[in-house]
């Protein structure tokens, strides 16, 4: 098992060289070799899947650590170190699954440049998976902001009409927020460094949180540096209000991009809270818990409200998005171990179920170039091949019982209410519950919105744009398509009927997070109005107290 | 003059004496394109000179200084001084113009290895008078000779601010030679640090911020930018700014207890300059002149790690190593200079001799049109943005990290008044310095998006030649290996860092002998 996980996230990267390679080979050999990449690393990352250990929170034998530069003996020691967890196992899966679903779906669609775009989205495919696997904070953020600039080219060159406003816009606001996480992940390194026993600066994810337990950081200098990384990675999720270049993105993206956007991207967000904020950070987190959930149940409320009044399907789905994120971020910030496990088992749901969503507006828009509800109608009479998957993944994204939304989507709720009615959260109390119950309401907005989608779109009577003459009716979906999608129900049912195969792998290491920040809730739960004067006072003592 | 001192000044012998050949061969003979192949060649030569295995102590009286600090540079001067000349390399550049390139050279490699004000002084001056030869050698209309004009008295100003700055220094240190300046300001410190001092230090700071173009010391930097061509803006982007900051802190290191003046200036000088390039930057249409509030904005950045090092010289500990600030601006002088000349010598192989690239507008479609140009200046400009994997990204961790390390030490007073507010002080200097990277992230970002996303206006005459391609090539490659093999690079500017600091250190005994 040694190398198989650099292999994975190295061969992308690879693949990438060889379809820029073969660019003048023509569209046809570029795409089936991008395609064999995305399959071989699907099947490293199988491989690896099912040798993962249950029951334990790491899985050593996967790891890769060598040092990248510094040395050991300098001040300096940055790692090229990668490893899989259970918090990183299932997102490594997702990415490498997806990202097979969109050089399908990119199959017939790209026609400009498709070396440039299929090694741009290898690229990308790289940057992904070596940000959920990274074990050296230099290293996470290498990756975290690397993934920006394939999106940003794959945005700007085939995208749609406003590309190039909105390739700009989703640089400049994640990049405006990631520059502070970066410091805000330097203060973490330096802060151990002073204060751990030993007094060794260590760059690595798993020694930091490790001996932050030990030594927490001071909760007024954890408060600032919570913010900090709450400036990337809330904005990445995106949390309302932070939201607003997300539709844009979406909408304007190539399918492939919307669905890794959507499907991975975002969750690179919330995935940096579980893995930073909650095990480093747990003073600040328990402080800022209430508003966090404030900002994710306005998200979910708001998120609903707007994807109800669109009239494109794309615009509907992405607002969807801030609602479902809005989801998890409850989940995991419910700082209970059945609200966290749902929160991470909905990052994967929402990959599953959105990026499958997205494919459909994409196969739609093919069909049909156009995106107005208003336009279509009846599609299933014409299309019920696409009808029957659209409908499934409706399912899952509104969490019926059976698929993998509601598995989720029920676990955050129940930790979120549990949190709320039998934890101990002081002043906050009622605030909890008034969450709780607004976020429920969510649900049902869920299901509204998505519904009348498919209700408008593809039921009722048949409506189409007006073909040219002589142009054949559009087709149901190819095999092509079919096995673009298909893998993507494979789990929506499998996660739905057996959710516990999944989070079995996840939970030991979800639960110590939770614990410990439920730990230190318990001890020190918020009140109102607390956090800032806190923090005031020790500004106004000057430097923070030392252990040695 | 002994040998000794002969042998260390090997390369600048070599380089002056391969530049007085061209100059005089120039005269009588006509093959041009020869003229690049004898510079390049000298620059060759001149690398083999340099002693890099053993970096002796200072020549006392000699006025050198061949520390590790002298090695890193000079390594810096000829690399960028064969990148500058292979950027010139075309069929009718003429002797004048290679010789005064070499010359300017020259003052560089000359000027990181001085420890005398004298010596300072004239390779600064090595510097500055080739440049105004170049900068009217290279462009005729009126606004190159405006630009020449402009760039010539501002500079003589400059120098002579630095010559007023370095006589009271004199003044203060009671001798040229910086080690014995260093001890002569620690003795003058008795009843604080002197007012003469701190006057030396303004009008210092005042000249080489000229040099480095740091607001409010910058207007001249778009003008002459715009008005000159491209090779000429590389070379004035760079050599000035390499020159500026090693003179800055050789000379700010030598006066024991500056920090509690020098700290709060360079603070404010990195914050407003940063602020003003980055933000003026943004509503630019000429490519030179956003390049050139570019490089006015990563004299800002620069500024941060003159800061982390003063603190460390006035005792203040970095939990990166105390040589973090210094190390932090010889690796990002040496990507920004990497960066800044790739740039320059793809506009300038995407221009033709009659005709250069003037305008962002005139890249639109590029990516297209010509894909590895753009290539070329997307790598670039995403280096000069710090994102990773590239170069500047490292160039930006040192900076950012080594502000963010500064401790005061609570063991031993360090006698800063801003103990208590130093460590805030630079958490706020980090963080303002992060926010200016993502507006600067914009600016170079629309570089980017219109070359790849706006459709093609024309195509591009690319008639630069074979020199300037060659250059992109090279400064490319370059980014790219320091992006992802950082260490090879750091390690060195790193140890060069301690280096300098425990001189700096060891120079400042008598001062701690006096309290």
């Amino acid at each position: 098992m040694d190398n198989v996980l650099l292999a994975a996230v190295l061969l992308p990267l690879l693949g990438a060289g060889c379809v820029w390679a073969l660019a003048e080979t023509g569209r046809k050999v570029v795409r089936i070799s991008a395609l064999a990449t995305t399959l071989l690393t699907l099947a490293l990352a199988v491989v690896l899947i099912s040798q993962y250990p249950v029951g334990e929170a790491e899985f050593a034998a996967s790891e890769t650590n060598v040092s990248w530069f510094g040395g050991e003996d300098g001040p300096i020691d940055v790692r090229f170190s990668i490893a899989l967890d259970g918090l990183s196992l299932w997102m490594f899966g997702l990415t490498a699954l997806l990202m097979v679903t969109c050089v399908l779906i990119s199959w017939e669609a790209i026609t400009d440049r498709p070396a440039a775009f299929y090694g741009t989205l290898l690229l990308l495919e790289t940057g992904m998976l070596g940000v959920f696997i990274a074990r050296d904070i230099i290293l996470f953020y290498v990756f975290f902001e690397f993934t920006l600039i394939p999106l940003f080219f794959l945005i700007g060159i085939w995208g749609s009409e406003q590309r190039r406003y909105a390739a700009v816009k989703f640089f400049l606001f994640t990049l405006a927020g990631s520059v502070l996480t970066f410091l805000g992940l330097l203060a973490i390194v330096l802060w151990n460094a002073y204060h751990s026993a030993d007094g060794v600066m260590t760059f690595s994810i798993p020694e930091l949180t490790a001996s932050l337990r030990l030594h927490p950081i001071d909760p007024a200098v954890q408060l600032w540096i919570f913010l900090a990384l709450f400036a990337g990675f809330a904005i990445k999720v995106p949390l309302f209000p932070f939201h607003t270049w997300l539709p844009l993105a979406h909408v304007q993206a190539p399918t492939a991009g919307s669905v890794v956007l959507a499907g991975v991207l975002l969750k690179i967000g919330t995935y940096g809270f579980v893995r930073f904020s909650l095990p480093m950070l747990p003073d600040a987190t328990a402080a800022c818990m209430p508003w966090v959930l404030w900002l994710a149940a306005a998200g979910i409320i708001y998120g609903a409200l707007v994807a109800l009044a669109q009239s494109d399907i794309k615009r509907l789905i992405a607002y969807s998005s801030v609602s479902h994120l809005g989801f998890c971020m409850l989940g995991i910030f419910s700082l209970n171990p059945l609200g966290m496990q749902g929160g991470v088992l909905q990052m994967v749901n929402h990959g599953l179920s959105t990026g499958g969503l997205f494919a459909v507006v994409g196969m739609i828009y093919e069909r049909y170039h156009t995106r107005k509800i208003a336009d279509l109608g009846g599609l299933a009479h014409r299309l019920p091949l696409l009808a029957f998957f659209m409908l499934v993944l409706t399912l899952s994204s509104i969490g019926l019982p059976g698929l993998n939304g509601f598995a989720g989507e029920f676990l955050l709720l129940l930790g979120m209410f549990q949190r709320a009615w039998t934890g101990v959260p002081g002043d906050w109390v009622i605030h909890l519950r008034i969450i709780s119950v607004v976020s429920v309401l969510g649900v049902v907005l869920g299901a509204w919105y998505m519904l009348r989608l498919v209700r408008l779109v593809f039921f009722g009577e048949l409506r189409e744009p007006i073909r040219a003459d002589g142009e054949p009716a559009p087709r149901d979906m190819s095999l092509r398509e079919v096995a673009a999608l298909a893998p993507l129900l494979v789990f929506v049912v499998w996660i739905g009927v057996q959710p516990r195969f999944f989070l079995d792998r996840m939970s030991p290491q979800l639960d110590g997070i939770a614990t410990q920040a439920a730990k230190s809730l318990d001890q020190k739960p918020p009140e109102l109005g607390e956090a800032l004067t806190d923090a005031n006072e020790v500004a106004a003592a000057g430097e923070p107290t030392r252990d040695h | 003059m002994t040998t000794d001192t002969v042998k260390l000044l090997t390369p600048e012998i070599v380089l002056v004496t391969a530049s007085v050949a061209i100059f005089v061969a120039g005269a009588f003979l006509q093959g041009r394109a020869t003229w690049c192949f004898g510079a390049a060649g000298a620059l060759l030569l001149a690398a083999l000179g340099l002693d890099n295995s053993s970096p002796c102590e200072v020549v006392s009286g000699g006025g050198l200084s061949i520390d590790k600090l002298a090695v890193f540079a000079r390594w810096t001067a000829l690399a960028v001084g064969m990148l500058l000349v292979l950027l010139a390399w075309r069929r009718n550049t003429t002797s004048e113009y290679v010789g005064a390139l070499l010359l300017a050279v020259a003052g560089l490699s000359l000027v990181v290895g001085s420890s005398d004000l004298v010596l300072l002084f004239l390779g600064l001056e090595l510097i500055s008078i080739p440049t105004y030869i170049l900068l009217y050698l290279d462009r005729h209309d009126a606004a190159g000779q405006e630009a020449t004009l402009k760039y010539f008295f501002l500079s003589l100003l400059a120098s002579a601010f630095l010559l007023y700055g370095f006589s009271f220094l004199y003044g203060v240190g009671g001798s040229t030679d910086l080690r014995l300046i260093a001890a002569g300001v620690a003795e003058s410190n008795a009843g604080g640090f002197s007012d003469l001092a701190k006057i030396a230090l303004v009008l210092i700071v005042a000249a080489l911020g000229f040099k480095i173009s740091a607001v409010p010391f910058h207007f001249y930097a778009p003008d002459v930018y715009q008005g000159t061509s491209h090779a000429n803006a590389a070379l004035l982007s760079v050599l000035p700014k390499i020159a500026g900051m090693v003179v800055l802190l050789r000379v700010l290191l030598a006066m024991p207890g500056v920090e509690h003046a020098a700290w709060i200036v360079t603070v404010a000088l990195a914050v407003v300059t940063m602020t003003v390039g980055n933000v003026m930057a943004l509503w630019q249409n000429n490519i030179r002149r956003l390049l050139a509030y570019s490089s006015i904005a990563h004299a800002g950045y620069l500024l941060i790690g003159l800061a982390v090092a003063l603190a460390a010289a006035g005792g203040a500990t970095n939990r990166w190593g105390n040589g973090i600030g210094v190390s932090a601006i010889l690796f990002y002088l040496a990507v920004y200079a990497v960066a800044t000349i790739g740039a320059f010598a793809a506009l300038a192989y995407l221009g033709s001799p009659k005709r250069q690239v003037d305008g962002v507008d005139e890249l639109a479609g590029l990516g297209r049109t010509r894909p590895w140009p753009a290539v070329v200046l997307a790598v670039c400009m995403f280096s000069l943005a710090g994102i990773p994997p590239l170069a500047g990204f490292w160039g930006k961790l040192t900076l950012f990290a080594g502000a963010l390390g500064v401790q005061p030490t609570p063991d031993h007073s360090v006698g800063l008044w801003l103990d208590g507010h130093l460590q805030a002080g630079f958490v706020v200097l980090a963080v303002v310095g992060m926010l200016n990277a993502a507006v600067a992230a914009a600016y170079y970002l629309r570089v980017v998006a219109t070359m790849y996303f706006r459709a093609p206006l024309g195509t591009p005459k690319a008639e630069g030649g074979a020199g300037p391609w060659v250059t992109m090539t090279l400064c490319a490659v370059l980014v790219l290996a320091v992006g992802f093999l950082p260490g090879l690079l750091l390690d060195r500017s790193n140890q060069t860092g301690d280096a300098t600091i425990e001189q700096a250190a060891a120079w400042r005994i008598p001062a701690q002998d006096d309290e």
